[in-house]
């Protein structure tokens, strides 16, 4: 029992928690959250299963075109939702064009692709019961993408350049770094992000439009639980929520499972608007 | 008087649109169709469709009824209430429909029920739910599929008496739908002094399967019990009940034989052992072979009406609700409300495709019970199934 | 009157709808009716105080659940249809509050995502509550009495509903709770500044949309006459929240013709049926990108007209001491060892300052010295982290942004923080909004308490506006005005409150030679008016020209402070700072 809450919570929590870091990856250099992180999970599970089972592409080939396409997706979505609401920042437009992207997207892929969920490959063959590759492909994803993450930013030239736009976006520019490029970039990575999540938890959460809502929701409770903008807080955020989550399904059952976390998450906030691990702070005057 | 060849066109185009003409002086039979033909729950509209089409094309091409052509005005509710209420509103207000057909979800139909009983207009519905028939406060609503009552006996003796489970887990999604049969359901089963051993409503976006299924086992469920029309979630359960080792038979909803679920299993073996709710009349027996009026139904839509990938008892009920209508308007020679409705409450039975519906004054549940078995879900074949084990 | 010709157009045409019979019109005309009865209590906080509630359907289906449980019977005695309607609001009005909640301590996102949130548990608690709700067999809706039983019925009373809805709203709209709500929303900042309490404010509108929307959810169960949880979509949530942003921000007319407009769309585009989430959402993407006023800005002829070329300001000293007359001699505000450091910096360090009636302090310095910030210690935003202010000898609390004007401080800002969308003489009347008596029961009433309030208010703005020189322009969209006109706009805007203490942050920057002038004498009068000014100022000449008192400030601490002439002639202030 416990055995079985440890693999789906862990599972679920690190697909949560990569979507978290796709709001994060956005948000830094950005400041916008947007409600396409969730979409881009969906669409990792609908356009791998459509790459790989429906068109019969070989893995790898599905992967990188599945992660390709999310990554369009991504700067497409800095195109028409983010860079034109941009210089009013303060208006939270950027609420209203993500969300109309996010909409775009989830109903052209309910009409294009269907609305009942559809399979998704199994992609290694390897594993079985609780060690089923379905529980720890996300997990390995997930670990693989925060060291890549570190990797980047800690050691890369554009990885500095990000951190010095995501901590004070002024003096960035000021310094003459391409700030629009380096945006586009990111939007760019958070799609890729995104799309791992939705791959790598294709066969748990499998090719289904309305994966992205879930998703977005799911993968928002790390963000504000772990801070805004605090990829290790998501990643801890996201974990526990996976296993408080499973463990609620198991102890409680569905219905009083979901209401049980979105109790627990809007209490936590209200107490600490903050997140748990601390946030960015913006100066107001 | 010499005719030219001008005045002879001018004749031939004059009578040309005279016939049009004299056909249109009787006017069409207006057969509103209220189909969730989009949206998540659209697989049965989309099968009831084909039928009712089929069913039209047939009538108008072999000249109508009477005289009559058969107009199907359809509108797409799209599963959603409020636009069921709208669209049922406009088809008696602004179309003037003379019967209407649907709709086919029960969150709609009960919205529906009251407004088209209020205008007395003759209604056919395939919706499961008890409440909506009722002939004396709904005089005009008739129900040409099981209800859920039925639905549930035929599952709860299958899995008492064939399958000879003492001890079951009664299984649901979280939808309306899926909690009020898991309820109705476990009601049941206890009133016939049975043992619900385990009783769950799941999310259905919820990515594992395996806590209820440990519990189910754990609790000694010897059969499992499913409400649901989620094929993704019913597929997990199967995938998780082959990983557990698990041999525990799936009976219930007949969502469990959709196509979806055996492209959703990870092996085709998950899909052994699970008997959903079928007819006799949509049934192969032993022989492979469906009773002989189907038979003949399926061979005149053969290259005309696609069955591989919906059921076959959507199809030939979607033909039934058109040609009840039909020979209702045949019989009566009328297309008024009171007319359709009293010719209808006279079917005892009516001899249809997908069953012998018998209909009077005070009862409008027309299907019946005899009829529903259990079929074998991963038999599909032209959108019909194999009798499960105990049937002859 | 002129302004309500367009609703009582609408309202004509729906009470002609008998004239069709045809009970579709009917049953379309009545859900339109419900939902603006929703949309007009959620346009208030959507509209003008712009919270972005996206899941309001929960509301929505809280009322129809309540209303048609209670006349049901399922849990208690059977109620009255009417009565479970009012208690059906009162439900409405408590989770109006608890859904919005959020708003008052979250970011904006935060807020959006808790209520998709509630949206999605309100129809799993209907789901799972079988014994009560029905699950999702659902119960009927309440049935109301004769004569409202018959589709007329219902949609004349809905009708008439929904008109009081829009007077309501409008009068809210229109009075100083609805100007405050459009400040929290495009200049919080300034808001605070003028004593509006974003939390006290917001729980009122909740309330009222609360309710609203529950008693709209509750005659929506009438209409289907059946519910069940499947009828509370998200897609029926988006029109909601879509229908206000379609009509535009803070218009009642507009989210009106928005709400038509996407009730009537699926009925006319029927084959579109499929699509229709799809059209919604594409609509949400063009507004916002290329129509951001909506409807309403398309129709809002009269800001349309271009302004007069070369305007002038031409203020008029004289009528400052009409509009500011003090009763009580002001006190001294008093700073001591004020010490605020932000990370390991230190921006003020141990300041003092004393600022005193009848006087125009300057204060100067480099850029980073700390001038600004001491302005937003005084009026609070920022808490000192040593040191102490008061006021007459009574202790000003630290930190606390929205008890200044209530102590006669009123501030302008760097960069002027208007209301766009808001109207010159509205973005003037804010300046006195903790003047008013009136409640929001009595605004929403328009009772003579309300009124008295407003004609007071509008008088004193038309004279600040006639004393700074902008009377021309009092009726004109904020943000079509120029610069400077902003700046002389957010002084009136502070003169409202009739300070003891009026804070002015680099005024002249951005004026032109004569306006620097005729700012100066305004500021000379506002300060033989009796109010105390501290002017932050970058302008020597200006500085020098009006001060009574000028205090140099630089890296935090006081370089030197006396009088003008003391300061010119200061050598320190000479080689750090005048430079010349």
């Amino acid at each position: 029992m416990i055995a079985s809450i440890l693999a789906s919570g862990l599972a679920v929590g690190a697909v949560y928690a990569l979507i978290g870091i796709t709001y994060n990856t956005m948000f830094a250099t950005s400041r916008v959250m947007s409600f396409t992180a969730g979409q881009l999970g969906m669409l990792g599970g609908v356009l791998g299963s459509m790459f790989i089972l429906k068109l019969g592409l070989p893995l790898v080939v599905g992967l990188v075109l599945t992660l390709v396409v999310c990554a369009l997706i991504g700067v497409l979505t800095e195109i028409v939702a983010v860079r034109p609401v941009l210089k009013s920042l303060d208006q939270h437009l950027y609420v209203l064009t993500t969300l109309a992207v996010a909409l775009l997207i989830q109903q052209f892929t309910a009409i294009q692709w269907g609305t009942e969920p559809q399979p998704f490959p199994r992609l290694l063959e390897a594993g079985s019961g609780l060690l089923d590759e379905k529980y720890w492909l996300p997990v390995v994803t997930c670990a693989v993408t925060i060291i890549g993450l570190e990797y980047l930013y800690r050691r890369t030239l554009v990885g500095h350049a990000f951190i010095a736009i995501a901590e004070d976006n002024f003096a960035a520019r000021a310094l003459g770094l391409p700030e629009r490029n380096l945006r586009i970039a990111s939007y760019a990575l958070a799609g890729v992000i995104g799309g791992l999540a939705g791959f790598s938890g294709g066969q748990l959460l499998l090719a289904f439009f309305a994966n992205g809502p879930l998703l977005n929701f799911y993968g928002f409770i790390p963000v504000a639980l772990g801070g805004l903008g605090n990829n290790r807080g998501a990643v801890i955020g996201g974990v526990a929520l996976g296993l408080f989550q499973q463990a609620a399904n198991f102890y409680a059952g569905g219905i009083f499972a979901s209401v049980a976390v979105f109790s627990l998450f809007i209490i936590v906030l209200l107490a600490a608007p903050q997140g748990l691990f601390g946030a960015t702070a913006s100066r107001r005057v | 008087m010499t005719i030219t060849r001008r005045d002879l066109a001018l004749g031939t185009a004059a009578i040309c649109l005279a016939a049009p003409a004299l056909a249109q002086t009787a006017e069409p039979i207006r057969f509103g169709w209220l189909a969730a033909m989009t949206g998540p729950s659209s697989a049965p509209a989309v099968g009831f469709d084909r039928g009712v089409r089929f069913a039209a094309e047939a009538i108008n091409a072999a000249g109508g009824v009477r005289g009559r052509r058969l107009e199907v005005l359809t509108r797409d509710t799209q599963g959603d209430p409020t636009k069921a209420v709208n669209a049922t509103q406009e088809m008696i207000s602004q179309l003037r429909v003379h019967a209407i057909w649907g709709p086919t979800n029960s969150g709609e139909s009960l919205a529906t029920t009251a407004i088209m009983a209020r205008a007395n207009m003759p209604n056919i519905h395939p919706c499961v739910v008890d409440s909506l028939i009722d002939a004396r406060r709904y005089p005009n609503a008739f129900r040409i599929a099981p209800s859920n009552t039925q639905w549930d006996d035929a599952v709860r003796n299958y899995c008492l008496q064939r399958v000879n489970a003492r001890k079951v887990a009664i299984i649901g999604d979280t939808t309306g739908y899926g909690v009020s049969a898991v309820n109705a359901c476990v009601a049941s089963f206890q009133r016939e002094g049975a043992e619900v051993a385990y009783k769950a409503n799941i999310d259905a976006t919820q990515p594992d399967m395996t806590p209820d299924m440990l519990r189910a086992r754990t609790a000694g469920a010897e059969a499992i019990v499913i409400w649901s029309v989620s094929t993704g979630m019913i597929a997990r359960m199967l995938n998780t009940r082959a990983s557990m080792g698990w041999d525990v038979p799936f009976v219930g909803h007949p969502a469990l034989s959709s196509g979806e679920i055996g492209t959703l299993v990870e092996r085709p073996a998950n899909w052994e052992k699970v008997y959903a709710i079928g007819y006799r009349s949509c049934a192969y027996n032993d022989a492979g072979q469906l009773p002989e009026r189907m038979a003949g139904l399926v061979s005149r839509m053969r290259g005309k009406v696609n069955l591989a990938d919906t059921l076959l008892w959507w199809v030939s009920c979607g033909v039934d609700a058109v040609e009840l209508v039909a020979k209702a308007v045949e019989a009566t020679n009328s297309t008024a409300k009171e007319a359709i409705i009293a010719h209808w409450n006279t079917l005892a039975p009516y001899r249809g495709y997908y069953g012998d519906f018998t209909f009077t004054a005070t009862e409008h549940n027309g299907y019946p019970v005899a009829d529903i078995v259990m079929v074998r879900a991963n038999t599909a074949r032209d959108g019909a199934f194999n009798l499960a084990p105990g049937y002859t | 009157m002129l302004r309500a010709l367009p609703f009582l157009a609408i309202l004509g045409v729906g009470l002609a709808t008998p004239l069709s019979d045809n009970e579709y019109w009917a049953l379309i005309v009545t859900r339109i009716a419900i939902y603006w009865v929703l949309i007009s209590g959620l346009n208030l906080i959507v509209g003008y105080a712009g919270q972005l509630a996206i899941g309001y359907v929960a509301l929505f289906a809280l009322g129809a659940y309540t209303a048609s449980v209670l006349a049901a019977g399922n849990a208690t005695p059977e109620v009255p249809a009417f009565a479970a309607l009012g208690i059906a609001g009162l439900a409405g009005a408590v989770f109006g509050v608890v859904v919005g909640l959020p708003a008052l301590r979250l970011r904006t996102f935060y807020f959006a995502i808790s209520t998709l949130g509630f949206a999605t548990i309100v129809t799993q608690i209907a789901l799972a509550w079988q014994p009560v709700t029905g699950g999702g067999i659902g119960v009927p809706g309440p049935a109301l009495p004769a004569p409202f039983d018959t589709p007329w019925g219902l949609l004349y009373f809905c009708l008439g509903f929904a008109a009081l809805c829009t007077w309501i709203t409008a009068n809210i709209a229109n009075s100083r709770f609805g100007r405050a709500l459009v400040a929290v929303r495009d200049a919080d900042v300034a808001a605070e500044a003028t004593g509006i309490d974003k939390a006290r404010l917001l729980i009122l509108v909740f309330i009222l949309a609360g309710a609203l929307a529950a008693i709209a959810g509750g005659l929506f169960a009438s209409l289907q006459t059946y519910i069940t949880p499947d009828a509370f979509t998200f897609e029926l949530s988006l029109l909601f929240f879509i229908s206000v942003l379609i009509g535009g921000r803070g218009s009642i007319l507009g989210p009106l013709l928005g709400t038509i407009v996407l009730t009537l769309l699926p009925e006319v585009a029927a084959p579109l049926a499929a699509w229709s989430t799809f059209l919604y959402a594409a609509l949400l993407l063009v507004i916002v990108l290329a129509v951001p006023g909506g409807i309403a800005a398309l129709i809002d002829f009269r800001n349309r007209k271009p302004l007069p070329a070369g305007r002038v300001i031409a203020s008029r000293p004289e009528a400052i001491q009409q509009l500011i007359a003090h009763t009580a001699t002001p006190d001294t505000l008093s700073l001591r060892g004020i010490t605020l450091a932000f990370g390991g910096v230190k921006a003020i360090d141990g300041l003092d300052l004393d600022v005193k009636p009848g006087q125009i302090h300057g204060l100067i310095g480099p850029n980073g010295s700390g001038k600004t910030t001491t302005l937003n210690v005084i009026s609070g935003y920022y808490r000192a982290g040593a040191g102490t202010m008061t006021l007459g000898g009574r202790t000003l609390a630290p930190g606390r942004s929205t008890d200044r004007a209530s102590h006669g401080i009123a501030r302008t800002f760097q960069t002027p923080r208007l209301i766009g969308e808001a109207s010159v003489l509205e973005n003037v009347m804010i300046g006195a909004t903790i003047e008013g008596r009136a409640s929001f029961l009595e605004a929403m009433l328009r009772l003579p308490r309300h009124r008295r309030d407003e004609a007071v208010f509008r008088e004193r703005a038309l004279l600040a506006l006639h004393a700074v020189g902008l009377d021309g322009v009092a009726e004109v969209r904020a943000d079509r005005l120029q610069h400077s006109e902003l700046r002389f706009m957010e002084i009136a805007r502070a003169l409202m409150l009739r300070p003891a203490f009026l804070l002015l942050d680099e005024p002249a920057a951005g004026l032109s030679h004569d306006e620097i002038d005729r700012l100066a004498s305004l500021i000379r009068a506002v300060s033989d008016a009796g109010t105390a000014v501290l002017l932050v100022e970058h302008h020597a000449d200006l500085i020098f020209a009006i001060c009574d008192h000028v205090t140099v400030l630089n890296l935090g601490r006081i370089l030197a402070a006396g009088s003008p002439a003391e300061i010119r002639s200061h050598k320190e202030v000479v080689s750090a700072y005048l430079g010349a």
